[in-house]
Parts: C-alpha cells; structure tokens; sequence
C-alpha cells in the first residue's frame, strides 16, 4: 500500500509540475465530457437519440439543418455509415469532444449536445457540414470545432462527427 | 463553272498543305527539366488548401497575382500549420503523417522548403502535440529574427515547442497554462490567446528558455464578443477582429503588449446587420494602413460564413473607404483575404467554391479570377 501511495504522490507531483492547474482542470473537464457519454451508449442514449431522429423533423440527421447539428464542423456520420449518435465501422470514437446547446423544435428544449469524431480513416467527404451556433475560437476549446477532436485517440486521423446529445441544458 | 474551280481548291488544299508539312523541319528534340521559379515577387501569393475531402493531402499552392498561373505546390500533409521565414526564404509547414496513408503510427514533423526552388531541404521531428486546428498565423510562427521558430502544441493541455530551424532541431517546450498558439513579436517573446480575454507572453532567451512570463489585462470577452484568432499583422503588432465587429488594435513592440482603444468597424445603421467572417477574416496593407474585411449580415453562428462584400478601412483614422461587393462579379462568399505589401498592392480573396480573385488593392477593380483553385482554400500568405 505504501508504494502505491509514493506512486500515486510522484505521478502526481509530476503531473503537477508539467501542467498548470487551469490547463488540467480544462484537459480533465473535456475528458470527463466525452469519457461521460461512453459509458451511456448502450443504455440511454441510443435510445433518446433513436427517439429524437424519428420524431417528425423538417431535416433529418443527414440533412446539415437537423437541429441537433447546430454547433458542428465536419462530415456527418449519418453519411458515412453510422449515424447522428454513433461512428461508422471500423472507426474509433474520440473520447473527448466540444459541446454544443442546440433547440429541439420538437419538444421546444434546448439540449447538450457532444460532437465526438470518430477516428482512424481518413475524411468521409460527404455531407460537409458547418454550423456555429454558441462556437468560440480555440482559446475556449470545449466549444471549439476547429480542433481535430481526434487529437488524443491512438490513431488521429479524423473520419467523421456524431451529435450526441447528453441531456437537457439547464437554463 | 465557278462550282468547278471550288471543288477543285477543296481537292488540291490538303494536298498542298500536305506537301508544306513534308518540306516544313521537323520539331527539335525536347529535353525534360525540371521548371525554375521565377524570381520572388511581391504579388505571388501562398494558397492553404486544407484539402478537406481528403485531409492528409492537404497542400500549399504558390501563384503569381500578375501572370495567374501557377507556379509550383508545396506538400503539406495533414491538418496543416505553415508560415513563411521573415526573410521569404522558406516555408515551414508543420504537419502530420501515418505511416500507412491515412492510418498508423503518427509522425509531427515540421517541413523546411526552399522558397526558390520549393524542394523541401530539412526536417525537424516534433513530439506528437502539434495543434491540429484552423490555419492562423499562430499556429507556428518564427521570431522576429527567425533564429526561432515556435509551434503550438495542444493534447489538448497547451504548450509550445520552442525550435531552432538552422539546427534542426527542438529546443523546448514552454507550458502556456491553458492559454493557445503562439503569437511571436521581438527577440524572443511569445504570447498566447487566453480564455479570459488576456495574453500570455512568455520571454525566452536566445536557447528557447523560459526568462519571464505577465499575463495582461483582458482585452476581450470570450462569453459576449470573442475575438478570431487569425490575427493581423501590422507594423507594430497584429490586428484582432471581434465576432461583433470591434477592432483590437495592440502593440506587440514592446516587453509587453500595449492596447489601443477599440473601435468598431460598424457605423450606426450596420450594427446588428452586418459582421466579420471568414477563415482568415482581415488583411492589411501595412504601409498604407489600410484593412480589408470580408463582410456579411447575419446573427450568432455565422462567424465563419464568408463575406458577400469586402470593406476597406483606414487604420488611421478608422474611416470606411470603399465597400466592395462581390456577388456581381460572380463571386462567392470570401473565406480568406490577403493583400500584397508593395507600392501597387493587390488584393486576393478566395471563396467558398474555391474561386481565387485578385482585386486592384486601391481601386476595388477586379483583374482576374481563377474559378477553381483546389478543394478549401483557407489561409494566404505573402511572400
């Protein structure tokens, strides 16, 4: 037990030393963002997501227009093999994302919403879709869509962009 | 009688003209070469071409903004950052390969080209950081001097690399503590773009190391008018638009960066209607001081939507000279903007098709557009 906890000390006094505590508060709180979604696919939100795409919608998921797209930069999913909320075959999704808040003419909310990429192909180059609603610049890289959000994925080539939604924003 | 002397010139010209190609010399013998460029001139222009439909071949094309024709191409591999020595002599693009095309092992590697013969000469191997985002000028950038070159790394934690192109090699990385890219000015300081509206400028001695860091006031709100990072070179420092319009005009001449009083490039009745945007949303002339800025009318979210006219501005006096339309020419939205720095300045903007126009700087007057310059053209650069 002992030496877990100097290996615990050193990692994170090293960790420390590296970065400052703003940039790893904004490193963990992006991570913690895309690593929250990926444990709920299964469960949760294949289910609201398949429950929003049927709803009856002026443009659906491979349409830029569909409302859950308003902040996104990049190929749509939908067109490439997977859809709105998941990655095409054989692809990787990014475990880190921006975020967007995005209103469902459906049921009159507004919702959070994760651009995750999905990885390891080159560019899907079909239905090129940029929207900006609520995007800053780099500075302010959780809702940023200019970085390649495949930045920290084993292979970062980028493919395509999902627009998952993780709930209801709060007002 | 006059039907028959017709058919009888019809019969005889290609016998004729047969008999001319017979006796005529042949063609010399052609001797494959490889192209020289012409020498440097202040109206070529550098053309960022993400290559978005097929990222990792993203290139750079060089063309001369008098002749139209295009000179030669530099390879720029995957979500590229590039800039040009302050002498004009190389390009450096900083860039990403894998090892099997588009999959594999990753490689950051900085690119060091020959700017009079556009062969690549040397390398530098970079830790596998490097921001891959938008192009801006800050992406990587060399000092003042260009003894050093720096290039923004991003994990997403940020940091810098600090590089020493005539060595080639990587000197260091400086932390940037949450704050991006790297904006050079004198010998040798880098600062950063902040969330909270303020700069971070580090201060390096000539071995890339860390001397001192101050962090400024804010400058800007990134919640109510954030400001685009394509900042613009001027005499003194860079121009930064804000989405809203304003114009931040700061000195970077100094040890620390000294903040003009912003104004807006809206008079009364465009506020609320029109906007900056753009991939690289401004140029500016910096002898004459005048600004170029691709114009559009929208709302939230529209910050990249390309300008239906160009608006030109004294930076002196913050007037409105000239508003330049573009639709009537044929044009789509500008996307990026550039402006050559000599006496008879041209102005390029190229759009959202790809279309590359070369404007008379002073005058407004169209000379030329070329319809189709590769897939997204986002970023121009002088020579």
């Amino acid at each position: 037990m002992r030496t877990l906890d100097e290996l615990f000390e050193r990692t994170t006094r090293q960790l420390a030393q590296r970065t400052s505590r703003r940039s790893l508060l904004a490193s963990l709180g992006q991570a913690l963002t895309g690593a929250a979604l990926l444990p709920l696919l299964p469960f949760d939100r294949s289910q609201r997501a398949g429950a929003a795409e049927s709803a009856p919608q002026a443009a659906g998921p491979q349409s830029c227009q569909y409302w859950k797209h308003c902040a996104i930069d990049g190929f749509l999913c939908s067109c490439c093999g997977g859809s709105s909320s998941s990655c095409p075959p054989g692809t990787t999704p990014s475990p880190i994302s921006w975020v967007g808040t995005c209103h469902n003419p459906a049921d009159g909310r507004d919702y959070m919403v994760s651009y995750n990429d999905c990885c390891g192909k080159s560019s899907c180059g079909t239905c090129d879709c940029t929207r900006n609603e609520g995007e800053k610049p780099v500075y302010r890289p959780s809702r940023n869509n200019d970085l390649n959000w495949c930045m920290a994925n084993a292979d970062v080539d980028y493919h395509c962009t999902v627009s998952v939604i993780l709930g209801v924003a709060e007002k | 009688m006059r039907a028959r002397y017709v058919v009888l010139a019809a019969l005889l010209c290609p016998w004729l003209a047969a008999r001319a190609l017979a006796v005529s010399p042949p063609l010399p013998p052609e001797h494959l070469k490889v192209e020289p460029l012409p020498p440097r001139s202040p109206h070529w222009v550098y053309v960022y071409d993400e290559a978005f439909d097929n990222e990792i071949d993203a290139r750079v094309y060089l063309i001369d903004g008098d002749s139209h024709r295009r000179l030669g191409q530099i390879g720029a591999g995957f979500y590229t950052s590039l800039n040009v020595s302050p002498d004009g002599a190389s390009t450096a693009v900083a860039t990403t390969y894998f090892a099997r095309g588009s999959r594999g092992a990753r490689t950051d590697v900085v690119e060091f080209t020959d700017n009079t013969t556009l062969a690549v000469t040397h390398e530098i191997l970079l830790p596998a950081k490097r921001a891959q985002t938008g192009p801006s000028l800050f992406n990587l950038a060399y000092s003042d001097d260009g003894h050093l070159l720096y290039a923004a790394y991003m994990t997403p934690a940020a940091s810098f690399g600090v590089l020493d192109p005539a060595a080639g090699k990587v000197l260091g990385e400086i932390d940037t503590a949450g704050c991006v890219l790297v904006i050079p000015s004198g010998r040798y300081r880098v600062s950063s773009l902040c969330e909270s509206g303020r700069l971070l400028t580090v201060t390096l001695d000539a071995q890339g190391r860390e001397l001192a860091r101050a962090m400024s006031d804010p400058f800007f709100n990134a919640d109510t008018d954030p400001v685009f990072v394509q900042g613009i070179p001027t005499k003194r420092g860079y121009v930064f638009l804000s989405f809203l319009g304003e114009v931040h005009d700061i000195d970077f001449s100094g040890a620390q960066p000294v903040f003009a009083a912003p104004w807006s490039l809206l008079g009364g009745s465009d506020q609320g209607h029109w906007r900056p945007g753009a991939f690289q949303v401004g140029a500016i002339h910096k002898e004459l001081r005048r600004l170029y800025v691709p114009m559009h009318q929208g709302g939230e979210g529209t910050h990249k939507d390309g300008g239906t006219e160009i608006w030109v501005y004294d930076l002196a006096t913050h007037r409105r000279l000239a508003r330049w339309p573009l639709k009537g020419h044929g044009l789509t939205r500008v996307i990026a903007v550039q402006v050559s720095q000599d006496p008879s300045p041209i102005l390029f903007g190229a759009t959202e098709t790809s279309q590359l126009a070369v404007f008379d700087a002073l005058s407004g007057q169209l000379r030329h557009i070329d319809k189709h310059v590769g897939q997204t053209p986002w970023m121009l650069l002088n020579p």
